[in-house]
């Protein structure tokens, strides 16, 4: 075999694992393509590019976004772009892909170069040697590495789809946090009054320090509550800067003035469990996960078997070094281990044990997928027709309660006073209104995650209280 | 309303052995009365004859005379009592009103009262301070069954004297009468009588009180003393009935009072005697002049004048508050708290408020504010000089020189003289009210310059 000769195995070699080249946009268009329709809602949002000039003319989109009073389109748009969390893990994608182009690379042949001499001769040995066993599974080893980068790809798809659904989440907390401040202003305003009053009241002797005190503790009640009302739309806002990754001068947007309306129809239950098996990111990476272990076990079972097969040429020349004649050896060499002690038992049973690891593990997600979109949908149902009931019977009926308690007073049969906590009752139910609607747009988001995306873990959905609205959610 | 076995019912309801069962063979027809307004007189038909009362914003009861015994039925049934045009009040009376219809017979009469019980729960009826055989007095356990929902019970006794008196249920009496079941009976002198005068005008009227919730339409049968529609005949002002009279005419008011307060009725322009009471008539010797006399609870007063003052005379309970429509209690006086900057405060969070009370509670009687549906006003009523600010326990009494005999037709708004009203002072003006004080609760202001004449604002 003469040197070109060799030389064209390797090429042939090289061919093979000719696959293997880098994804040339750090597979963003993989990531982009899954994610359709799982970003929260909004379609066709575009994720950071590689490419400056692209870079660029989103930083203007993004710019242009935040001039306007921020909806949850908006957001979530601005955070798929300018996240560096995700950006981050996007990144760590692109070494993935390297790695794995890494990995189905051949190895360099080795070339062992020696020079011996005795008394007698001088000898030059020359052997260009490369593993077989590398070459052999390759076609495999190719599939395996394309399999986990799939799997990869889809956890990074499953992470743009989280915080999609968490900086739609964000927006809709630090939205209602702040409408909910604003009927804080009115309660207090009420409250100031009140007290006000009663002060003069107490002035002019109609009323004792004890009434007045009562009216005084109400405006301060009203005052502290205000205070939290408002550090907790801070820190929503807080929570959203973060996830849109905006700081110092691009924080400064306007919020959306309110939460979008309540739905007429409720989305239905039917087929939600087979819609999840079917789109969730999660479901689908498990599913690969067995293949992949599947596809390993093939080859698993050669490379035990066989560990490495060497191949090499020698070419060995060895000169007298009295006469100076030289004597050319050439020849190739195999080297075979020999399955005496391991026979690829453990190797087949590690691969075997991996393989229904990964089949126990697509069936837990699968059935983990099965319960949490029942959870999420019954949520989904459940925070509905709460907000329903909270706008269109609640709200109202304490209109009418504040609106009968004036034509009470109007009949000097209630005061002032019963006047204004009836109206800090009513504000009080509009800001219950308002947090039911947020919980419901929670709750869906929640729904759309479960149903097409990943595991939302803990339902986010049906949390009270304005204070709640202020702990961020990390993943 | 529970009407089964209506008539079988009254063919069972044997009340008493003395009762004749020719007469139950034939129940009268119950007379039933749609109209809160007053009724003409009653002049009787059949039977001795006497000069009829007027009821205020009531009616007579017919009755047919059977075999000498005069009889009359009443039906216990709810009703729904125009108290106040716009202010209608579920109640329990009898034969389509509360109060009942008023009984009218004569000393000696012999009685027969047909009660039916169209209420949800039995009843009885108590004849109030009438002398008759015990079994017929009415008290439901002492003195005989409860008359059960449809059944139908017979009373019979001898009016055995002259005098005013009242009928009401002695069964859930507590809630029988706070739901409005009551009326009067008159038992008139048979001839002339030394100690009853003849009159030429003869009103009655009980006192009742209700505790209606405003916006609501159903007495709160456990009020005891805040009640807040004050009623005569279940009727408060200004849609009580006039007292009209001709002047010079001997006029005489019976009031019964069955709230649980006792009201000091108090008349206008006139003096008048106590000429009797639920006891009987009070002899010459021990009447005295009076110009209010105190009813107390379960009592009638009887009183009389010559109507000789012309002109609108006020009559009322002395009691300020019964004089009032529906209040609260509770609501803080504002009296002096000066609003200034809070007004426009208030209304950005309740549109509609309006500043009351700052300088009393007139503001009340003027302002047509939106009251809660079905709700009487705490003050109410205009007369030709403005609004009159009451509302409850109070009406007039006209007195007109050429109000025709035997009419009882509103005369309308007294044309007083002229140079007989009181009028403007039209000098040099004194001050004007006091501001607010602006000094410490609690301490007095200093003297010499709150009583300065001329002093038109505070010192300090």
């Amino acid at each position: 075999m003469t040197g070109a000769r060799c030389f064209s195995v390797l090429a042939a070699a090289a061919l093979l694992a000719g696959c293997a080249s880098v994804s040339p946009d750090g597979l963003r268009s993989d990531v982009a393509a899954l994610t359709a329709g799982r970003t929260a809602g909004v379609p066709q949002a575009a994720l950071p590019a590689t490419d400056p000039a692209a870079r660029a003319q989103a930083q203007q989109s993004i710019n242009g976004w935040l001039a306007q009073p921020l909806t949850q389109d908006a957001a979530v748009r601005i955070a798929l772009l300018n996240n560096p969390g995700l950006q981050a893990r996007l990144a760590a994608l692109g070494v993935a892909d390297a790695e794995r182009v890494q990995a189905i690379t051949l190895p360099n042949p080795h070339l062992t170069l020696g020079r011996f001499t005795t008394s007698q001769e001088r000898e030059i040995e020359r052997t260009l040697a490369f593993g077989l066993m590398d070459l052999i599974t390759l076609p495999w080893r190719t599939q395996h590495e394309t399999e986990r980068l799939q799997i990869a790809t889809l956890q990074a798809a499953q992470d743009v789809a989280q915080l999609a659904a968490d900086t739609r989440r964000a927006w809709l907390r630090a939205v209602a946090a702040e409408q909910v401040a604003a009927t804080h202003d009115r309660m207090v305003e009420a409250a100031e009054v009140g007290a006000e009053l009663a002060r003069r009241m107490a002035q002019v002797g109609n009323w004792s320090r004890l009434q007045q005190a009562r009216e005084q503790a109400v405006l301060h009640e009203a005052n502290s509550q205000r205070a939290r009302a408002r550090l907790a739309a801070a820190t929503a806002r807080e929570d959203l800067n973060w996830r849109l990754g905006v700081w110092g001068a691009q924080a400064q947007y306007q919020l959306a003035a309110q939460l979008p309306p309540l739905p007429a129809t409720a989305l239905p239950a039917d087929g939600i469990e087979a819609t999840a098996l079917r789109e969730r990111l999660d479901v689908q990476a498990a599913r690969r996960q067995l293949d992949t272990q599947a596809v390993r076990q093939g080859w698993s079972r050669a490379g035990a078997v066989f560990g490495d097969i060497g191949l090499a040429y020698s070419r060995n020349t060895t000169t007298e070094r009295d006469t100076g004649s030289s004597d050319v050896k050439r020849g190739w060499e195999i080297e075979l281990p020999l399955p005496l002690f391991d026979r690829g038992g453990a190797a087949r049973t590690r691969a075997q044990a991996q393989v229904e690891q990964s089949a126990a593990q697509l069936q837990d997600t699968a059935v983990r997928a099965r319960s949490e979109i029942r959870a999420a949908w019954l949520t989904y149902r459940t925070a509905l027709d709460l907000a329903r009931q909270q706008q269109a019977e609640v709200v109202p009926l304490r209109q009418l309660i504040s609106d009968e308690t004036t034509l009470r007073y109007n009949g000097m049969l209630a005061s002032v006073w019963d006047m204004l906590a009836e109206a800090r009752n009513s504000t009080q139910a509009v800001a219950n209104a308002i947090e039911a609607q947020r919980d419901f747009w929670l709750a869906e988001t929640d729904l759309q995650l479960t149903l097409t995306g990943t595991s939302p873990g803990a339902l986010q959905g049906l949390t009270s209280g304005a204070a709640a609205s202020s702990t961020p959610q990390g993943h | 309303m529970n009407r089964r076995n209506f008539f079988s019912g009254a063919a069972t309801a044997v009340a008493a052995a003395s009762v004749s069962r020719v007469a139950l063979a034939a129940l009268p027809e119950p007379a039933m009365q749609s109209s809160a307004d007053t009724a003409p007189p009653l002049h009787p038909p059949t039977g001795r004859p006497y000069n009829p009362v007027v009821t205020l914003n009531g009616w007579t009861a017919p009755w047919r005379m059977n075999a000498g015994v005069k009889e009359f039925h009443l039906v216990a049934e709810p009703v729904v009592r125009e108290v106040a045009p716009g202010f209608m009040v579920n109640m329990w009376g009898y034969n389509g009103q509360s109060p009942g219809p008023t009984i009218e017979v004569v000393e000696g009469d012999r009685v027969r009262i047909f009660v039916t019980n169209r209420l949800p729960e039995h009843t009885t009826i108590h004849w109030h301070g009438q002398r008759l055989p015990n079994g017929m007095d009415g008290v439901g356990g002492l003195t005989q069954p409860a008359i059960q929902p449809g059944k139908t019970f017979v009373y019979e006794f001898v009016a055995r004297r002259p005098g005013t008196f009242m009928y009401h249920p002695h069964a859930d009496e507590m809630v029988q009468m706070a739901m409005g079941m009551m009326g009067l009976w008159i038992t008139h002198p048979k001839g002339s009588h030394p100690q009853i005068a003849k009159v030429q005008r003869d009103y009655a009227f009980l006192l009742n009180a209700f505790d209606v919730e405003p916006g609501s339409m159903t007495p709160k049968v456990n009020t005891m003393l805040d009640h807040n529609i004050w009623c005569w005949n279940s009727r408060v002002f200004p849609s009580i009935s006039p007292l009209v009279a001709r002047q010079g005419e001997r006029v005489r008011i019976r009031v019964g009072n069955l709230t649980m307060t006792n009201h000091p009725i108090h008349m206008h322009g006139h003096e008048f005697e106590v000429t009797g009471t639920d006891g009987g008539p009070v002899p010459h010797s021990a009447r005295w002049p009076e110009v209010t006399t105190d009813i107390a609870v379960g009592q009638m007063r009887q009183v009389e004048f010559i109507a000789d003052e012309p002109g609108d005379w006020a009559l009322h309970c002395h009691k300020s508050h019964h004089t009032m429509g529906a209040m609260g209690h509770s609501v803080p006086s504002m009296i002096g708290v000066d609003h200034r900057g809070l007004v426009g405060k208030i209304q950005k969070i309740v549109p509609d408020y309006m500043v009351m009370g700052e300088r009393g509670m007139a503001d009340m009687g003027a302002m047509e504010m939106p009251l809660p549906d079905n709700t009487f006003p705490m003050m109410t009523g205009t007369g030709p000089f403005g609004p009159l600010e009451m509302g409850g326990m109070f009406t007039t009494l006209k007195v007109r020189a050429d109000q025709p005999a035997g009419s009882y037709i509103d005369p309308g708004a007294f044309k007083q003289p002229t140079g007989t009203q009181a009028f403007e002072w039209q000098g040099a003006p004194a001050s004007t009210p006091r501001p607010a004080r602006t000094d410490i609760p609690g301490t007095a202001p200093a003297a010499a310059s709150a009583r300065k004449p001329a002093a038109s604002g505070h010192q300090h």
